[in-house]
């Protein structure tokens, strides 16, 4: 159980405090509601750049990390599909610093050419160190193409392609700033060794004169209903044959999604988890398998993945895992199988609550959702669940005509 | 309001360390609890001397570890991993340079079904065949995809080369290995090595004083069961005469760089001063390093220095990994960042940054209970009191300018760097 109080600035900007008077720390959130889907198909990867560019001097600070570091504190960041989230943790005495640091970059940011032209160098190399000089590194982006025909998490958050990095221009930049960086668009969040009322007064002396934001109003284009298998084959110099199935799955808020999660659970989580029990141990057909979810603010995917054993053959690899599905589908699951994942999200969930940063994220993303105070229902909604439902849901997610495969075979 | 102003900030003079017992089991394995922290949950670790070091043949202190998951005289490998994950738990095995053992994570409601598996697969382990087998062949085919990243073979290359193929922090893993080591040479190991005389336990989280009890009823009723693992077995190395080592790999866009050589690990007196050169060095986001060729130059997404310590040896590693038409030019940059450490002292201003945020991660380190049973076990490896941790900032807060640039001139030396680089 995680406690909070919130409010809300009059420019918009969410504000929710979680006090934990057991630790020294104070960790300071800021996500903002905007991430790769928010952009255009001529220019991706924007949103993940941009997170970078925001480390890079804001209009009255020269530079982000220095004097949070100066302060004792660490930050970091992360863009997804659906969010930028920026996080700084320090000690609680030190906490003005990270509300000095985070509302001048929301205030504006210095809009360098200089460095932006290093960040997209950093970029690019980021994107050649994970999706291009990796064994297997460029699936996401086949996969996302193959799933995706309208919507925009058709490319991936590090973008289409390098060139578009390339080719970003600092009145993007600006603009984009202008239009999703608005408190409004916001959500701040303080954890830890805090007092509701100072943050009250925090809040408003550092952010409360951003000006609002025009309302963010979305369109993105709903990705239609697919009605047949999609399939793709690789051949890339890799050493082991490998095969990746995504299912078309539902939104985070959808009911349906704490089903497909626990489904995600009985397949893969753990050594006692089918796939690794029946297709690895038993069958001996993948040296590996896994399977995970997107979870996706709109519709999402979900993954399993699996790379062969040596002469196995992929039609033969690709059946076992339609079988593995298909049993599920038509087979109710044990009760024992059903309390067993719901321990284990159970104990994820706790675990999950020993740390404050993901404390804090929580509270920012369920608000992002539209309720932080869901974070704490979320065991209950699994808990709830029935052995039907689950053979209902599988029933619906794991049909032929969703399926996108990508079978990567080795050339070597 | 001033925005341009920054606001005060304080500094952290002294740490108050969490509480933590040391208690001894009946047969005499020390136990350290840490009882604090909101959520009902424990961590549960168990540290044998059985690490590499005290392996004959590659690989068997790594699966010796890894199969103990994997069958016991009462339940199948099936059976536990049914039991374990039925009850929420999660157990980790793994196995490092010095120890090797098990993390077990668990609601604290649970953890009463657990304690006799837990006990049984380090005492009754039966290791197997069929499933050895199935395990060799598919940590061969994860080997296989290791060997196509640029990373991991600058890493290998760059330990080979510090130490030789006969020493086990130089040793790297090639196919045969796997064929030439067996289950005979796992129990064998198991016996000699995983038996109470070699157990160190870490118990963390929220639970009542009845968890300890029923540890000691498990843990404590069992027998020495052997000798300790000898403090004396030394591995001589056989480090590579060629500083310079490149793999070109035609179809790269980025090479990996390792640089390093042999340097002094915790035990020496100098490590905590050398651990702040480090970060001002290579040891954080806004080290030199980091400054000058990711943010200066963008060569790179990220470059990191370390001095990796072991318990009976360390080296310093820096490594990168960066865009191929600027492989040399990132060397150049490191020689150049060194030599200014060796030449120029550390201004006022920086000096205090390192030192600041350096304190700051001391705090973390330390922040409940999960983090700081972490802490207590790095520690624990080098028989070191919980005091080093005062320590280490004190000597944070205190060492200076000039002692830093002795260190620089002492530990940091280009001319002397492996230069391992992969693509």
């Amino acid at each position: 159980m995680i406690k909070f109080e919130q409010f809300q600035l009059s420019n918009g900007l969410k504000v929710i405090v979680h006090e934990d008077p057991t630790t020294t720390m104070a960790v300071v959130n800021v996500l903002y509601k905007v991430g790769s889907r928010d952009e255009t198909i001529e220019q991706t990867g924007f949103a993940h750049l941009f997170e970078h560019f925001m480390f890079e001097g804001s209009v009255n600070i020269p530079e982000f990390d220095t004097p949070l570091q100066n302060a004792a504190g660490e930050n970091n960041a992360f863009t997804s599909n659906d969010i930028t989230n920026y996080y700084d943790i320090l000690p609680a005495n030190n906490l003005e610093t990270a509300f000095w640091l985070e509302s001048d970059r929301m205030l504006s940011l210095a809009f360098e050419e200089e460095s932006l032209a290093t960040q997209k160098n950093v970029v690019m190399e980021e994107f050649k160190e994970h999706y291009i000089n990796q064994p297997y590194g460029d699936v996401w982006h086949k996969m996302s193409a193959l799933a995706y025909k309208v919507h925009p998490y058709q490319w991936p958050v590090i973008g289409k392609e390098l060139s578009h990095i390339e080719q970003v221009q600092l009145s993007s930049a600006r603009s984009f700033f202008f239009k999703y960086y608005r408190p409004n668009n916001a959500v701040l969040v303080v954890a830890g060794h805090v007092k509701t009322a100072e943050i009250k007064a925090l809040a408003e002396k550092w952010f409360g004169e951003i000006p609002a934001g025009e309302k963010i109003v979305r369109n993105l284009p709903k990705e239609p209903a697919q009605t047949e298998a999609r399939t793709e084959d690789v051949k890339a110099d890799v050493p082991v044959n490998a095969i990746y199935k995504a299912y078309k799955m539902c939104a985070r808020t959808d009911a349906d999604y704490h089903a497909t999660d626990l489904l995600r659970d009985i397949l893969s989580t753990g050594d006692s988890s089918r796939l690794y029990q029946e297709l690895v141990k038993e069958k001996k057909l993948f040296s590996s398998i896994g399977a995970y979810i997107t979870e996706t603010v709109d519709e999402g995917l979900f993954m399993i993945e699996g790379k062969l054993s040596e002469g196995v053959s992929m039609e033969v690899a690709d059946a076992a895992i339609e079988n593995a599905l298909e049993e599920i589908k038509t087979e109710l699951i044990s009760e024992e199988e059903m309390i067993k994942v719901k321990n284990k999200i159970e104990a994820y969930m706790v675990f999950g609550e020993t740390n404050i940063l993901n404390r804090a994220m929580n509270l920012a993303y369920f608000e992002m959702l539209g309720n932080p105070d869901d974070v704490n229902h979320e065991t209950e909604k699994y808990t709830a669940l029935t052995r039907e439902k689950l053979q209902q849901i599988a029933a619906k997610v794991f049909r032929k005509e969703q399926s996108n495969t990508i079978r990567y075979f080795s050339n070597n | 309001m001033n925005r341009a102003q920054a606001p005060e900030i304080k500094l952290i003079e002294s740490v108050s360390l969490p509480q933590f017992q040391l208690l001894h089991l009946d047969n005499g394995v020390p136990v350290y609890v840490i009882n604090e922290g909101e959520q009902e949950v424990v961590k549960l670790e168990l540290m044998y001397k059985a690490g590499k070091w005290f392996e004959e043949k590659n690989l068997v202190s790594d699966f010796t570890n890894r199969m103990l998951r994997e069958g016991t005289a009462k339940h199948n490998a099936r059976a536990i991993a049914d039991k374990f994950d039925f009850y929420g738990a999660n157990i980790n095995t793994g196995a490092g340079y010095e120890t090797a053992g098990a993390v077990l994570y668990s609601l604290t409601k649970q953890i009463d079904h657990l304690l006799e598996l837990l006990v049984e697969i380090f005492t009754e382990s039966t290791f197997p065949d069929h499933e050895f087998e199935t395990i060799v062949t598919n940590r061969k085919q994860k080997l296989a995809v290791e060997l196509k990243k640029n990373e991991f073979l600058a890493n290998r290359n760059f330990v080979n080369a510090l130490y030789g193929q006969n020493h086990p922090y130089g040793r790297v893993t090639e196919f045969e290995h796997y064929d030439q080591m067996s289950t005979a040479d796992l129990k064998a190991f198991f016996k000699k090595y995983y038996h109470t005389s070699n157990l160190t336990i870490i118990l963390s989280g929220r639970f009542d004083e009845q968890l300890i009890k029923k540890i000691n009823q498990f843990f404590g009723a069992q027998g020495n069961g052997g000798e300790k693992a000898s403090e004396n077995i030394t591995h001589a190395s056989e480090p590579a005469k060629e500083l310079i080592q490149h793999v070109e790999k035609a179809d790269s866009v980025q090479s990996a760089v390792v640089l390093g050589n042999i340097s002094i690990n915790k035990k020496h007196p100098d490590f905590l001063k050398l651990s702040v050169l480090n970060t001002v060095f290579g040891g954080y986001f806004g080290s030199r390093l980091m400054s000058n060729i990711r943010e200066e130059k963008g060569y790179t997404y990220g470059i990191y220095s370390s001095f990796v310590s072991y318990p009976h040896g360390g080296f310093i590693e820096i490594a990168s990994e960066v865009g191929k038409e600027v492989r040399e030019a990132t060397l150049n940059e490191i020689k150049h960042e060194i030599n200014q450490l060796r030449n120029e002292l550390i201004g006022d201003e920086e000096l205090q940054i390192v030192k600041n945020y350096m304190s700051g991660r001391i705090l973390r380190s330390i922040d409940g209970p999960m983090k700081f049973s972490e802490t207590l076990k790095g520690l624990i490896l080098y028989n070191q009191d919980v005091s080093y941790i005062q320590q280490l900032l004190k000597t944070v807060r205190e060492v200076s300018s000039e002692e830093l640039l002795e260190l620089a001139n002492k530990y940091l030396d280009y001319e002397k760097m492996y230069k391992i680089t992969v693509g």
